[in-house]
C-alpha cells in the first residue's frame, strides 16, 4: 500500500490539476475561441499519437530514449487525460453517425483495454509471486510433457499394477495431464479443481495397499505440479493477452483517426 | 534397508599437480638454483616438502622472444621466476588494449546503432569475417599445448613504449597472485627460450611461510608497491600523516584464507547442497580477544553469529570493508568493561585481509578520529557498523534474502540482474531488448534461483572477484576498464571454454558461430568455431543496460550486490 501511494499519489494529484485546469480554460475560451473543435481535435491527436509513440519506443531498445518505466507512467497518466480530451472534443455529447461511433468505440475499447492492462500489470506478477514455482512461459508445454509422462509411468506403466488407480487415471487425469486444465477458475483464484482431484486420490488411499498409497502419493504431488504449472499458464498467458487486444485495436484507432481528418478537411472544409 | 554409502577415496592437495611432466631430474636442477639451494629444506613441515611443493606446485614455461607471459588487467593465480633468458616489463603507459587481445573500448558509433534497426533479421550468432579478425599486431601460435599470443612487431613496442628487462633470478607476479588484485604490468619474453618457473598460490604461500628470506622478500614489496597507497585510500586512515601512515604500514599484517579455486568447489558444494557457514574457514572467531582490526583486500567474509543450531549469517563483507572496529574502539574507550568480538569473521571462497594489530590501532588510529565518527559503546549490542547497511539489511531485507545472497555466492556480482517478481510481468521486453541490443542474440536467461519476490536472473554479474577471467590463454575475456565491465573479444576468444567452465554461476555460454548466411563457420579440420558468449551490459551502446532500460515496471534492475542497502530502496521503490 505504501508503494501505491507513493507511486500513485503524486501522478494522480497532477492528472486531476492538470484535468481542472483543462476544463477551466475550456470552459472560459470556448466561446471565445474561433475553431474549438479543430484545435481539441489536434491535441487529441498529438496526445493520441504520443501515447502509441510507447510501442515504438520499446522497439528501439539500443537508442538512448529514456527507461520504459517512465515512457508507460507518462503512457498511463497521458491515457487518462486523452479521456478527457476526449470528451471535450465530443463536447461532452454523444457521438452520431456509424462513422463517428465507430470511432468512439475504438477509443473506449483501446482505453477500456488499456485500463484493464493496467489492473492486471498490477495484480497478476503478486499473484504469481505469491504462488512460487517461477517457470518461463515458453517451457510450460515441455514440463507439462514430463509431468504427463511420469503420471502414465507411475499410473499405468510396466510397474504399476493397481487397477483402481489406472482407472482413476484413465477417468479423472489422462485428461488433467494431457491439456491445460481451468485457464479461468485459476484466474479467479479457485482451488476447487485441484482440491476434488486431490480429495479423489485421498479416497483411494483410504482403501488402498502399502504400495498403492506411495504410487498415489506421487500422483498427488504431480497433480499438485501440474496445477501450478496451469496456474502459471493462465496468469501469465493473460498478462500477455491483453496486449494482443489493446495494440491491434490502436492500430485500428489510428488508422479511423486517420480517415476522419481526412473526410473533416475533405468534406466541411475543417471542422466548424 | 538403508542404501550402502558410496565410498570414495578422500581427495588429497597434490591429487592434481600444477604442472604434471615436471621430472625429478627438472626438481634436482631447480633445488640446485637460486633461491631454492638457499632455503633450509628441513624447515618445511613433512606434510608439503620443498621437494613436493615443486613438483606438484610449480611448472616450467618455455618462452620465445615477443610472447606476452602476462597482461595487465588480467586475473593470475600465480608467480614467476625467470630461471633463464630475460623478460621485459612495460612501464605506464601501458601497450594498447588491441595489443593484448581486447576489443577497443569505446560506444558504437551513430551508424553501427541505427543498423541494429535492421541487424535483428541476421541469422543468430553471426559475425562477419571482418568482425572475427585479429589484429594485424598481434599473433598467437600453439605451443606444445598451450596457445601463446606474441607481437608481431617488437621493434616497434620496444620503441614506442617505456620497458625494463628483467633477468634469471628476478620474481614477479608474486603481489597479484597472493592478493588476488589485477595484474600490474605486462611482461613479455625477451629472449628466445626464455625458461620461467611459474609457482601456483598455493605452493607460493607454503614457500612462503615455510622460509623467511622469501616471506622478508614479499612482505617487503608488498608493502612498498601496494601496501602504502591501499591504506592511504582507505577512509579510516586518511586523517594520519605519512610518518603515522608508514608505521601502521609496517605493522600490518596480511593473511590469506580459504581457497584460491573456490569457484570449482563451490559448484561442487552448490551442487551437493553442502555450502554451510561452520564449513568456511574462520578468520575471527566469535568469543575472541579483538586483537585487530580487520580490512578485507580481496574476497569475502560472511559475519556470523552462534545460535542454538549453528550459526546464523547476518551480514557479509567484501573488499574495503572492515571488521572489529566496534569492539577495539569499545574497550579503547572503556577499558574497565572489555568486550570480545562480538561476531564470527570466516572467509568464503578465497580471502586475502590486512590485520591491524590493536596497539597499532589505540596509539594511532583511534586518536586520529573525530568523536563523531568512532562506534557506538558495544553493550548497545545492535550491530551497528560491521558493514554500513547491516542496520538496514537486517530491518529491511530479512534474514531469508541476506541467506540466499550468500550461499548463492551472489554478493560477488557488480551488476547482477534482480528481478521484483512482484513487479514482473513476465513480458519479456528485457529479453527482446537484450536481442536486439545483440544483433538478434539474447544474452541472458530471464529465469534463475528465487527466493520470496526475488530472483536472480542467470546474466553475468560482472564479478567483484571475476574466476571467469583466471587462465583465458589469449586476454579475449577482460575488464573493460578496472574495475569495469567484464566482456569478452570474439576475435581474439579461441572456444577454449576456460572462462565457461570456471563461472560458478553459469553465466557464460559456449555458441558455434555462423557466417552471415547463416551457415556454421568450421576450421581447416571442418570442426564448428565456438566462442564465449555473455552479457556485456550493453557496454558499446548508450544509455546503459537495455535490459533495464527495457523494463515497464522497474521490476528488472542490475545492482552491485555488496550495496545492499540499495538492494532495501529498491525493494521498498
Amino acid at each position: 500500500m505504501k508503494r501505491f501511494r507513493r507511486q500513485f499519489f503524486p501522478g494522480l494529484f497532477a492528472l486531476l490539476i492538470a484535468a481542472a485546469a483543462t476544463l477551466v480554460l475550456h470552459a472560459h475560451f470556448r466561446r471565445t475561441l474561433p475553431n474549438e473543435a479543430l484545435l481539441t481535435g489536434w491535441i487529441l491527436l498529438a496526445a493520441t499519437l504520443a501515447l502509441a509513440f510507447y510501442n515504438a519506443r520499446k522497439r528501439l531498445p539500443f537508442l538512448p530514449l529514456g527507461n520504459s518505466e517512465t515512457w508507460l507512467q507518462v503512457h498511463i497518466y497521458l491515457g487518462f487525460f486523452t479521456v478527457l480530451l476526449f470528451l471535450i472534443h465530443l463536447n461532452f455529447r454523444l457521438p452520431h453517425g456509424w462513422f463517428e461511433i465507430t470511432l468512439a468505440w475504438l477509443f473506449a475499447l483501446v482505453s477500456g483495454s488499456g485500463g484493464v492492462g493496467l489492473i492486471l500489470s498490477r495484480v497478476l506478477p503478486r499473484r504469481l509471486a505469491t504462488r512460487g514455482g517461477e517457470v518461463i512461459y515458453e517451457k510450460i508445454p515441455a514440463l507439462s510433457h514430463a509431468l504427463k509422462s511420469e503420471a502414465e509411468n507411475v499410473a499405468v506403466g510396466a510397474e504399476a499394477k493397481s487397477p483402481a488407480i489406472a482407472e482413476f487415471y484413465a477417468r479423472r487425469l489422462a485428461r488433467f495431464f494431457s491439456t491445460p486444465q481451468n485457464t479461468w477458475l485459476h484466474l479467479v483464484e479457485s482451488r476447487h479443481p485441484l482440491n476434488a482431484l486431490i480429495s479423489g486420490l485421498d479416497d483411494l488411499r483410504r482403501t488402498g495397499s502399502d504400495a498403492e498409497r506411495a504410487m498415489l502419493e506421487k500422483l498427488a504431488a504431480l497433480v499438485r505440479q501440474k496445477d501450478g504449472l496451469d496456474y502459471h499458464r493462465s496468469l501469465q498467458l493473460t498478462l500477455k493477452l491483453w496486449l494482443f487486444v489493446h495494440i491491434p485495436l490502436t492500430y485500428g484507432l489510428l488508422i479511423f483517426t486517420a480517415l476522419h481528418i481526412i473526410l473533416v478537411f475533405g468534406f466541411s472544409g475543417g471542422a466548424r | 534397508m538403508p542404501a550402502a554409502p558410496t565410498i570414495l577415496e578422500r581427495p588429497q592437495r597434490w591429487d592434481a599437480a600444477f604442472g604434471p611432466e615436471m621430472t625429478n631430474a627438472e626438481v634436482e636442477r631447480l633445488l640446485a638454483m637460486a633461491p631454492f639451494r638457499d632455503m633450509e629444506a628441513d624447515q618445511f613441515p613433512k606434510r608439503t616438502p620443498l621437494r613436493e611443493i615443486l613438483r606438484h606446485d610449480a611448472r616450467l614455461l618455455r618462452f620465445r622472444k615477443g610472447e606476452i607471459i602476462v597482461r595487465q588487467g588480467d586475473y593470475g593465480t600465480s608467480a614467476f621466476l625467470i630461471l633463464n633468458g630475460a623478460a621485459r616489463v612495460v612501464l605506464k603507459p601501458d601497450l594498447p588494449p588491441t595489443l593484448l587481445g581486447r576489443r577497443k573500448p569505446g560506444k558504437k558509433g551513430l551508424w553501427p546503432t541505427l543498423a541494429q534497426l535492421w541487424n535483428g533479421v541476421r541469422p543468430p550468432e553471426s559475425f562477419s569475417p571482418e568482425q572475427l579478425r585479429q589484429s594485424a599486431e598481434l599473433g598467437a601460435r600453439l605451443d606444445e599445448k598451450d596457445v601463446r599470443v606474441f607481437l608481431q612487431d617488437l621493434p616497434c613496442v620496444l620503441d614506442r613504449h617505456r620497458t625494463v628487462q628483467m633477468t634469471a633470478g628476478d620474481f614477479f607476479g608474486e603481489i597479484a597472485a597472493l592478493s588476488r588484485m589485477p595484474r600490474t604490468s605486462t611482461i613479455f619474453a625477451d629472449s628466445d627460450e626464455a625458461e620461467l618457473l611459474e609457482i601456483r598460490w598455493q605452493g607460493l604461500r607454503d614457500l612462503m611461510k615455510n622460509d623467511d628470506a622469501l616471506r622478508a622478500h614479499i612482505n617487503k614489496i608488498y608493502r612498498e608497491r601496494a601496501l602504502a597507497s591501499y591504506l592511504r585510500a582507505t577512509p579510516i586512515f586518511q586523517r594520519l600523516d605519512e610518518a603515522q601512515l608508514e608505521r601502521v604500514a609496517e605493522a600490518v599484517e596480511f593473511a590469506t584464507f580459504g581457497d584460491y579455486d573456490w569457484s570449482g568447489d563451490y559448484k561442487r558444494l552448490a551442487q551437493s547442497g553442502a555450502v554451510r557457514p561452520e564449513k568456511e574457514p574462520a578468520v575471527v572467531a566469535e568469543g575472541d580477544y579483538p586483537n585487530g582490526m580487520v580490512l578485507l583486500r580481496a574476497g569475502f567474509a560472511r559475519v556470523s553469529q552462534k545460535t542454538r543450531g549453528g550459526e546464523r549469517t547476518l551480514n557479509y563483507l567484501g573488499a574495503g570493508q572492515i571488521f572489529g572496529l566496534n569492539e577495539i574502539a569499545h574497550n579503547w574507550r572503556n577499558p574497565n568493561v572489555p568486550v570480545n568480538f562480538q561476531y564470527s569473521l570466516r572467509a568464503i571462497g578465497y580471502t586475502h585481509l590486512l590485520v591491524v594489530p590493536t596497539r597499532v590501532m589505540e596509539e594511532i588510529v583511534l586518536p586520529s578520529l573525530p568523536r563523531g565518527e568512532l562506534p557506538p559503546p558495544v553493550e548497545a549490542t545492535e550491530p551497528f557498523d560491521l558493514a554500513p547497511s547491516e542496520t538496514a539489511v537486517r530491518e529491511n531485507v530479512g534474514a531469508e534474502v541476506l541467506e540466499f545472497i550468500t550461499e548463492n555466492r551472489f554478493f560477488n556480482g557488480t551488476a547482477a540482474m534482480v528481478i521484483d517478481l512482484d513487479r514482473c510481468t513476465r513480458c519479456d521486453d528485457c529479453v527482446r531488448a537484450c536481442a536486439s541490443t545483440h544483433d538478434n542474440n539474447p544474452r541472458f536467461l530471464r529465469h534463475g534461483p528465487a527466493v520470496g519476490r526475488l530472483m536472480i536472473a542467470n546474466a553475468c554479474m560482472h564479478c567483484a572477484d571475476p574466476v571467469c577471467m583466471i587462465g583465458c590463454p589469449t586476454g579475449a575475456i577482460h575488464r573493460e576498464s578496472f574495475a569495469g565491465q567484464v566482456v569478452i573479444n570474439p576475435a581474439t576468444c579461441i572456444g577454449c571454454k576456460s572462462c565457461a567452465n570456471n563461472c560458478p554461476y553459469d553465466a557464460i555460454r559456449m555458441v558455434e558461430v555462423r557466417d552471415e548466411r547463416g551457415e556454421l563457420m568450421v576450421d581447416p579440420e571442418a570442426k564448428p568455431i565456438t566462442k564465449a558468449t555473455k552479457c556485456d551490459l550493453c557496454v558499446e551502446n548508450y544509455g546503459g543496460p537495455a535490459c533495464q532500460r527495457a523494463c515497464p515496471h522497474g521490476a528488472l534492475t542490475r545492482m552491485n550486490m555488496n550495496n545492499l542497502d540499495a538492494l532495501t530502496r529498491w525493494l521498498k521503490k
